[in-house]
């Protein structure tokens, strides 16, 4: 019953309030009204029967001392008009009945029902079988001497029936109160559901976000309008929606709400509980949507921060990471994730066990504990191979640690050090190779000395030994073997630098003419064309013709090995960039091309793809060597940028080819007459 | 469930109550029934006292008297009341009074039916006369002579009452002041009480003037402020209360009842409380001839003639 009560409506709950206060209030008190009526009506009719018979008897008197029956008669008949008497008679002081009210025989059953009680006046309730009759006998006493009796009838039963009306007209009027205090009941409860319904509505309204709604009834004036404030910085100036107790600035409120008591604001503007409620409510959601202003505030500023950290973590090549205490990983970069070949969401919660190969991961592992337990930064290389490549990394692990100083993760970078890693490797070699050199040379200034001696006397004594016979034949031999080792040696001075080195101005299309000339016919003999492409503005350089030939008849050379016999095209180039004061040729065949992994090692010295016997593995290097001591540099291109070969003719094209460019630099500045000239050198 | 077990006896214990009846009822048929009849009296020897009074007051007043008188004599004596002096003489001359206490003028009156005087009271002032008093209110300053009584209204207690209205009316006629002079003449509505009636209606101001017999005032001094009444004038005094015998009474009777009269003393104190309850010191013996004075005011007063016209 009681839940199904908590169901009903509030409205109908105070209506039924209403009906069962009314109803309380009513039944027992029409009740105890009905008793209390009764009681005082009887005691009223005993009163009176009390009364009129006393009367009766007083008044009888006269009449009774002079026997004036008439005037008895008279007085009983009178009461009998009251329409609650039943009877009324007298009695002489034997008992004789001297007059009564009834017509038709006097009912003799009374005489003796009743009687005075040692000569005060006696009520004796008579039941006649149709009603209830309270008899009243008065003694009749003239100067203390009895009389006689004067005997009352009064109906109990009329006056119960009075009573009872009375009860039933408490009743009626009570229901009819019910009634009537339904309808103020019902507005009542329906102006205050009314008012909670809209609290309630507003409320659903700030539950789903919406904070801008007013539940309180705005007030007619604002406060500063009543008091003539001209405070326009107080938050509660102007603002008619919110009460300015509960919105104004402290300095204005002074000690507090409670100060506001006496203040004619207060009193004006002040409401029930349900308008305090909606007022504080509205203050409320004022402040939270304040409030959640801020939080939106701060989410954005934080959602940008995590944003430009997020992209400098994501930008940064780098392998960026954040391993939670049980080394599980809380957050990656891109980089990281890429280097996996997984999404960041993927890595998120689990362990370096888990996404490395089982070696690395384990060992990675280790060391992440290390590093999480000794709580110091470690700093370390490691050595991965992926897709067949070997994979450089520079690790730096970070622990991190709470405000108590217990490591709670840590922070881990890894950088790709693997290019960084072969430049090292080329420097040593760099070095090796210059030691080498420099040792080469030595050797072969202290070999030339007596190479030049086994030539001479190798010459000399075929003039000593008749031209025809066996031991001239092997005189030249040796002659010939002398002289290939002296270009070997050569060769080696040259590498060292030990060379002399005699530089002139010298025009840098003749030298390559030169050079083309000397091996165009040999070269054709091998299927071999070479096609010229020069600038016409003749450039002129400084450098030393004679090893500057030596350097486009060892590229030239080169090109023609890399056809391997089956012969090609060469293209020899050369433009003149004046704004860069340099000029530069291309030697460009069309051979099988260069291989990757060999073009960065051709200009190492002995490095050769040609078989055992072919080449020394010198000549790229001593071409190396020359250019950059005129200042230049030659670098190689492999297969040939598309469109390079496109002034030959074609299907002399053959494979991809191989482009060797060198830059040299203009050492004199120079007007050779082109429409465009050349920029001034800065200083 | 025990709580609401509760309430509902709460609620429904008076409900119950109610229908309890806290006394008995005597049963009584009122359909049966009988047609009543009196019993007769007794004979007795009838003694009446002309009613200037109430009855009840003639009763309390004669009730020790004739307690004693009966005592006395040995006869059987029964007080009856008759309504009014009227009736009083009437029952006199129809032999339904045996002996008659009566004011002069009833006795006058009666003497004419056979009826004769054989004592007569001593006043409660100690003289065996009585006269009547004119009384009006004390703050009625118009009237300050009996002649200022001209044209006011007057109050007497009886048209036949000795002291309360023809003693008046003689010493009236005495200073030329005669009836038709006042503006009315009314007298005490009865039956009984009449000369309280008329100092009432005087205190009431109903009246400017009222006459009562001599000591009326001093039985009422406990109900009204006799201090607010004023004794204008005083009749000539006349005989006073007569004790007389129907016409055909028994000499004896009368004589026995005489002399139990005559024995009674003021100095006795069972004696005493009998005759000053019954307003009297003393009864002494009278004679018929003792009340001429009182025939010849009737004569002056024209009675007879008012008696024929009334």
């Amino acid at each position: 019953m009681i839940p199904r009560f908590s169901r009903l409506s509030f409205r109908t709950k105070i209506n039924c309030g209403i009906v069962l206060i009314v109803g309380l209030i009513a039944i027992p008190l029409a009740y105890l009204t009905w008793r209390a009526a009764a009681e005082s009506l009887l005691t009223e009719t005993r009163k009176r029967g009390l009364v009129l018979s006393e009367n009766l008897a007083m008044r009888v008197s006269d009449a009774m001392l002079s026997m004036d029956l008439l005037r008895l008669k008279n007085m009983v008949d009178e009461l009998k008009k009251v329409d609650d008497i039943v009877y009324a008679f007298i009695l002489d002081r034997q008992g004789n009945i001297l007059v009564h009210s009834y017509t038709g025989g006097f009912p003799v059953e009374l005489i003796g029902a009743n009687a005075p009680a040692n000569g005060a006046p006696h009520i004796r309730l008579l039941d006649t079988g149709r009603e209830l009759i309270d008899d009243f006998a008065a003694p009749v006493v003239i100067v203390g001497t009895p009389f006689g009796t004067a005997r009352i009838g009064l109906s109990r039963t009329k006056a119960e029936a009075a009573a009872d009306r009375l009860a039933l007209m408490i009743v009626f009027y009570s229901a009819t109160a019910m009634v009537a205090a339904l309808a103020p009941s019902t507005l009542f409860a329906r102006r205050v559901t009314e008012r909670i319904n809209r609290l309630k509505a507003h409320a659903e309204e700030v539950v789903k976000g919406n904070l801008d709604p007013r539940a309180g009834p705005p007030a007619a004036r604002a406060c500063s309008d009543i008091l003539a404030c001209d405070k326009k910085l107080c938050p509660a100036y102007g603002d008619r929606d919110r009460r300015c107790w509960l919105t104004a600035s402290p300095d204005q409120r002074g000690e507090g709400p409670e100060s506001c008591r006496d203040c004619q604001v207060y009193n004006e503007q002040k409401g029930d509980e349900i308008q305090d409620l909606a007022e504080t409510f509205d203050v409320m959601a004022v402040s939270l949507k304040t409030h959640l202003d801020e939080l939106r505030r701060a989410e954005r500023v934080l959602s940008r921060q995590e944003q430009l950290l997020r992209t400098i973590l994501d930008a940064t090549p780098d392998l960026v990471c954040l391993l939670d205490e049980h080394l599980a990983y809380l957050a990656v970069n891109r980089a990281f994730a890429a280097f996996l070949g997984l999404e960041p969401a993927a890595i998120v919660g689990r362990t370096d066990r888990e996404l490395f190969p089982a070696d690395e991961g384990e060992a990675m592992h280790d060391h992440n504990r290390l590093v999480l337990e000794s709580a110091r930064p470690s700093d370390r290389e490691v050595f991965l191979r992926r897709n067949g490549s070997p994979v450089w990394l520079h690790v730096v692990r970070v622990p991190i640690s709470d405000g108590r100083g217990r490591a709670m993760g840590l922070l881990r970078t890894a950088r790709d050090v693997t290019q960084l890693k072969q430049f090292q490797e080329q420097l040593i070699q760099s070095q090796k190779m210059e030691s080498l050199g420099k040792l080469a040379g030595g050797v072969a200034h202290e070999i030339n000395t007596p190479l030049g001696v086994i030539l001479g006397y190798a010459q000399l004594l075929q003039e000593d030994v008749p031209p025809d016979g066996q031991l001239h034949a092997d005189l030249q031999t040796i002659e010939k073997q002398a002289k290939v080792c002296r270009k070997i040696v050569a060769d080696l001075l040259g590498f060292s630098r030990q060379a002399e080195s005699a530089k002139i101005e010298m025009c840098f299309n003749n030298s390559l003419m030169e050079a083309i000339s000397l091996v165009r016919h040999a070269f054709s003999l091998d299927k071999t064309v070479v096609v010229t492409d020069l600038d016409e503005r003749m450039p002129i350089i400084y450098g030393d013709p004679e090893k500057l030939k030596q350097v486009w008849i060892n590229l030239l050379t080169n090109g023609r090995d890399a056809m391997d016999g089956r012969g090609g095209a060469l293209l020899v180039r050369s433009r003149l960039f004046t704004r860069d004061q340099k000029v530069t040729a291309w030697f460009a065949d069309t051979g099988p091309g260069i291989a990757p992994e060999n073009q960065g090692r051709i200009f190492d010295p002995f490095f050769t793809t040609k078989p055992v016997g072919q080449g020394t593995g010198l000549g790229l290097s001593v071409s190396f060597g020359i250019i950059k001591d005129h200042g230049g540099s030659i670098t190689v291109q492999s297969p040939a940028p598309p469109g390079f070969f496109d002034a030959m003719e074609p299907g002399d094209a053959a494979g991809p080819g191989a482009v060797f460019v060198v830059d040299l630099p203009l050492e004199h500045e120079e007007t050779i007459g082109g429409p465009q000239p050349a920029d001034p050198v800065e200083g | 469930m025990r709580r609401r077990d509760f309430l509902l006896a709460a609620l429904l214990a008076p409900a119950l109550a109610a229908c309890s009846r806290d006394e008995d009822a005597v049963r009584v048929n009122l359909a049966k029934r009988e047609e009543t009849t009196l019993r007769q009296q007794p004979r007795a020897v009838t003694y009446a006292y002309l009613p200037q009074y109430a009855h009840t007051v003639s009763y309390e007043r004669h009730r020790l008297l004739l307690d004693y008188l009966g005592r006395a004599t040995g006869l059987t004596l029964r007080q009856i009341f008759p309504d009014t002096f009227e009736e009083h003489v009437r029952m006199v001359e129809r032999a339904e009074i045996d002996i008659s206490f009566s004011n002069p003028f009833a006795y006058i009156r009666m003497a004419r039916s056979g009826a004769r005087a054989f004592a007569r009271i001593v006043e409660p002032s100690g003289k065996p006369d009585f006269c009547s008093h004119i009384i009006c209110r004390r703050d009625n300053d118009a009237l300050r002579r009996l002649e200022d009584c001209r044209g006011k209204r007057w109050m007497a207690v009886d048209p036949s009452s000795a002291g309360g209205y023809l003693y008046a009316l003689g010493e009236f006629l005495d200073h030329g002041i005669k009836r038709r002079d006042f503006a009315e003449i009314t007298f005490a509505p009865g039956p009984g009480g009449k000369q309280e009636k008329v100092v009432l209606s005087v205190f009431a101001g109903a009246c400017d003037i009222g006459s009562v017999r001599d000591g009326t005032l001093d039985i009422l001094r406990g109900k009204i402020d006799i201090a607010q009444i004023r004794v204008l004038a005083k009749s000539k005094s006349y005989p006073g209360w007569v004790y007389a015998a129907r016409a055909g009474l028994a000499p004896e009777i009368t004589a026995k009842v005489a002399r139990a009269l005559f024995a009674l003393s003021i100095e006795r104190p069972n004696d005493a409380a009998i005759l000053l309850t019954a307003g009297m010191r003393g009864v002494i013996p009278a004679t018929d001839a003792d009340y001429d004075s009182v025939r010849a005011l009737a004569e002056k007063l024209g009675l007879d003639a008012i008696e024929e016209t009334e």
